[in-house]
């Protein structure tokens, strides 16, 4: 074995190993709860899901080598102050304390702070998927495409629409109207977007915002806080519970 | 070498200081916000999706800093890089397609392969090119955009940055001005295996595993402060906000790069993000998100203060930034 390390450090203590033992392990178990209870999908879009057991695996081998390291006598480390403080510690245990104490839940109304795209939203290409979808099986994400390739809102009339949401209402809105929202999440919740189908339903009040709805109608052009959009006209709403998978993915 | 030496005294402060400031800005989230337990909630919410989506890409570049450590030597680096200064940039930027990292996992490996005595313009080069200038995130480009402008522009605009600024770097600054003391060579022997005396598999992954270890401590604190900061920002900045602030050519290339900055979403994946951007955005804009995003965003920014020196930090932000702007600006007025 090769011996010449330029920096020589004293092997971190017994305790300072163990706990860097733990902590791996922690967050190895962490990220394996995620996705086992489903709950990684409040967090990272599902597509990407494969890189969490990666990082499981991995914690887990460098909790096994940290124990390993317990075995030998004094060893050399390459930086000089690769020697894990106390402050490392407590950083890396930050995810693992937040994750661990605070129930996990999706973003949902309560996360919008006013911030949310109405109707057309265009997602480039993806607008050729469209065509092989049927009406009634889009969600909101696919209406808010199929709206940003079609210049007049009148194109939808009477089409017929099925979507999943949660109800989010802004003072400002008409009376009976809401939106039928969701986050988009291309890559994690850093990127969550909130997007939602303006909805008109003449013949009840509108549920509690945060509500999660099935909402079926059709589509009339309308005005909605001075735009012409697409306005989803309800026939039946119907509360749901929340999906397992609350974002929807561009 | 000593710990103390390792981090001088102006650097000590930088810990508690970012530390403060999070306290303080989490603080003023939680007394300014309606419910403090939701607000909370939606605080680690958004944390804990980008240290989840992080965390991976952290530990391969740990794990190939590891491998480097235990069976690349010095006399290997030297054997396979260029000894000229100014063709030292050129292999810098395109290295990415031998280590295949986003903008975590190439700091860590950027930082080992300084110690084993590459060149400072080569790591640098490598540093802002790498995130990008790889086949992982070459693929993504072309599934989200196909082959076109925004690919082109995101390929030849990284290069011609990380090249710039390695030739900068180059002409102007000696390693020791820019290296933080624990990320340069020594100036004999080497860190880690000599060529004639590499350890046996099994014992070399152990021993390998061990220093991923230490790397992931070490480098791991910065991500989370960074993605704590992030998703501090995004509780008081939305996208939205920041989309409304306008879409001249000048002012989306530059909210599409604050934008890139506080979101540091993941190097091999933004691209799908920017998608969403193309309507409502200039090309321009978005070739600086897609460009300037993966060399310089907040978690990134704060692992460079682990392998530079605060001002060589300074530069490497603001080198990029301006010639990113200035890329975004001529494509929004050339498309125009």
């Amino acid at each position: 074995m090769h011996t010449n390390l330029p920096y020589s450090t004293p092997a971190p203590s017994r305790a300072v190993t163990i706990a860097k033992a733990a902590l791996l392990f922690g967050l190895a178990a962490y990220f394996a709860y995620t996705i086992v209870s489903g709950s990684l999908t409040n967090y990272i879009n599902a597509r990407f899901a494969w890189l969490s057991y990666v990082a499981a695996i991995l914690f887990a081998i460098g909790g096994a080598a940290a124990l390993l390291a317990l075995r030998g006598g004094p060893r050399t480390s390459a930086f000089g102050h690769s020697r894990t403080s106390l402050s490392m510690l407590l950083m890396l245990a930050t995810p693992l304390v937040l994750g661990t104490l605070i129930p996990s839940r999706p973003l949902g109304v309560d996360a919008i702070n006013g911030s949310i795209r109405v109707g057309a939203a265009s997602y480039g290409a993806a607008e050729i998927a469209l065509v092989s979808k049927s009406p009634l099986d889009r969600d909101i994400l696919d209406w808010s495409r199929a709206f940003a390739s079609e210049p007049s809102p009148s194109a939808f009339n009477g089409q017929q629409a099925k979507v999943l949401g949660f109800v989010y209402t802004e003072p400002d809105y008409p009376p009976n109207t809401f939106m039928v929202a969701r986050f988009t999440v291309s890559c994690c919740v850093a990127d969550a977007s909130a997007l939602g189908l303006p909805a008109y339903d003449a013949s009840a009040g509108v549920l509690e915002d945060g509500t999660w709805v099935e909402v079926a109608g059709e589509f009339q052009a309308g005005d909605f806080l001075g735009q012409q959009t697409p306005v989803l006209h309800v026939a039946q709403i119907t509360p749901v519970e929340a999906p397992a998978h609350p974002y929807l993915y561009p | 070498m000593t710990s103390s030496a390792a981090h001088p005294p102006a650097r000590r402060w930088l810990g508690p200081a970012f530390t403060t400031a999070l306290l303080i800005g989490i603080a003023a989230l939680l007394l300014t916000r309606g419910d403090p337990a939701v607000t909370l909630g939606i605080f680690a919410t958004r944390f804990l999706g980008i240290f989840i989506e992080a965390a991976p890409f952290l530990l391969l570049g740990t794990a190939v800093s590891g491998l480097l450590e235990v069976f690349v030597s010095r006399e290997d680096i030297v054997r396979w890089l260029p000894r000229s200064r100014l063709a030292a940039p050129f292999v810098g930027a395109f290295m990415g397609f031998a280590f295949p990292v986003c903008e975590c996992g190439v700091v860590p490996v950027a930082r080992r392969l300084f110690t084993k005595g590459l060149p400072m313009p080569v790591g640098v080069a490598f540093l802002l090119a790498a995130p990008v200038m790889n086949p992982i995130v070459l693929v993504s480009t072309y599934i989200a955009f196909g082959f076109g402008p925004l690919l082109i522009a995101r390929f030849a605009i990284t290069a011609a940055v990380a090249i710039l600024v390695g030739l900068v770097f180059a002409l102007t600054a000696r390693p020791e001005e820019v290296l933080l003391p624990a990320s340069l060579a020594p100036i004999t022997g080497g860190s880690g295996a000599k060529a004639t005396d590499r350890p046996r598999l099994g014992p070399g992954l152990i021993r390998a595993a061990q220093f991923s270890v230490d790397e992931t401590f070490d480098m791991g604190r910065y991500l989370v402060i960074g993605a704590l900061l992030a998703a501090l920002m995004q509780m008081f900045v939305t996208q939205e906000q920041l989309i409304g602030i306008g879409s001249g050519p000048v002012v989306s290339v530059i909210v599409m790069q604050a934008i890139a900055f506080v979101l540091s979403v993941c190097s091999t994946v933004d691209a799908f993000l920017a998608l969403a951007f193309t309507g409502t955005f200039t090309v321009g804009s978005i070739s600086a998100f897609l460009t300037f995003g993966p060399m310089i965003d907040v978690k990134s920014t704060l692992m460079f203060l682990g392998v530079f020196r605060r001002r060589a930090v300074a530069y490497l932000i603001l080198i990029p930034f301006l010639l990113t702007l200035l890329a975004g600006v001529w494509l929004n007025l050339l498309l125009r």
